[in-house]
């Protein structure tokens, strides 16, 4: 059985710096939160920040970047997944929506 | 015949063949990542809704002005900070320091237990100003439904991942101590960390 992973250490210093790193992306998203900017512009912004602190998430804090290919793949899935979800339901909220929410 | 038996020893030379591990991982790591996928679906599917709701109202509340964001921050700081912990965890497991690994546990459970304790003072407080599944006082009926499904999921796996790394904690100061098990609960906390992530930006900020 591989079990290759497990020869990489990674170090104290580099689960730190991924700390501080991520609380910098943190408040990057929160101050995104609160700019007065365009709404699809804040959501895409959104989007980028918030991938990107889920990279490092699973590539240093999950290990994933010294996994196989085969697994880095797998974990891609629901990712791809939700895309095609989203494909299927955001065209029904253009132009008329068939359920309107009602609002008191 | 000589060429199907020398495909069939291919494959029973590839990783493929049985016997070891096509993805070159434990078996129990293998699960847990399995979990993770198809629990991620379940979460991808909340967000999708909500998203398709929130497109679907004309109007939703302002979210930074509804909750008390100093707190959805700090819960996220305690978050990240209990992940980055949890990570040294398992590196103090996998180069054999146990004594060291039960530390960073208990430091990743408290994390974890002030992350609840703030979910449950923010709930109160919602719930005290009227929020319903059913109605809310801000209008969309869903607005305060999606914050229940989806902060409510979220905080139970918040809740079972202190119990599993209560357990093994528990196991590895009474010496049953395993690095896999050790990584498998690991990896459970930083996707709920993952999770948060995503509730973060999309439910409190978007």
């Amino acid at each position: 059985m591989a079990h290759d992973h497990d020869s990489h250490a990674i170090s104290y210093r580099t689960y730190l710096l991924t700390w501080v790193w991520l609380l910098v992306l943190t408040a990057l998203a929160l101050g995104l939160g609160y700019a007065p900017i365009n709404e699809t512009l804040k959501a895409f912004l959104l989007v980028c920040t918030t991938l990107a602190k889920i990279l490092v998430i699973a590539a240093i804090f999950m290990h994933l970047r010294y996994e196989r290919v085969n697994l880095i793949l797998l974990t891609f899935a629901p990712l791809i997944l939700a895309i095609i979800m989203f494909a299927f339901t955001f065209p029904e909220t253009l132009g008329t929506a068939t359920h309107v929410i009602a609002v008191r | 015949m000589d060429a199907s038996i020398a495909e069939q020893q291919r494959i029973l030379a590839s990783d493929w063949g049985g016997g070891r591990s096509p993805f070159g991982t434990t078996w129990s790591k293998f699960m847990m990542w399995i979990f993770i996928v198809s629990d991620a679906l379940t979460f991808a599917g909340f967000l999708i809704a909500y998203g398709f709701m929130r497109r679907l109202s004309p109007v939703w509340p302002k979210q930074t002005e509804v909750f008390n964001m100093v707190l959805i921050t700090f819960m996220t700081f305690v978050l990240i900070s209990s992940s980055a912990v949890m990570a040294m965890a398992v590196g103090a497991a996998r180069t054999a320091n146990p004594k060291l690994a039960v530390r960073f546990l208990a430091l990743t459970i408290v994390g974890g237990l002030i992350f609840l304790g703030c979910q449950a003072y923010e709930w109160t407080h919602f719930i005290e100003e009227g929020a319903r599944l059913t109605h809310n006082p801000w209008g969309v009926a869903q607005f305060a439904a999606s914050f229940f499904l989806i902060t409510g999921f979220h905080g139970f796996h918040v809740f079972s991942g202190v119990v599993i790394l209560a357990i093994v904690a528990l196991r590895a100061a009474l010496g049953k101590y395993s690095p896999d098990g050790v990584e498998n609960a690991g990896l459970y906390w930083h996707f709920i960390d993952v999770v948060w992530v995503f509730v973060f930006a999309f439910f409190y900020l978007l």
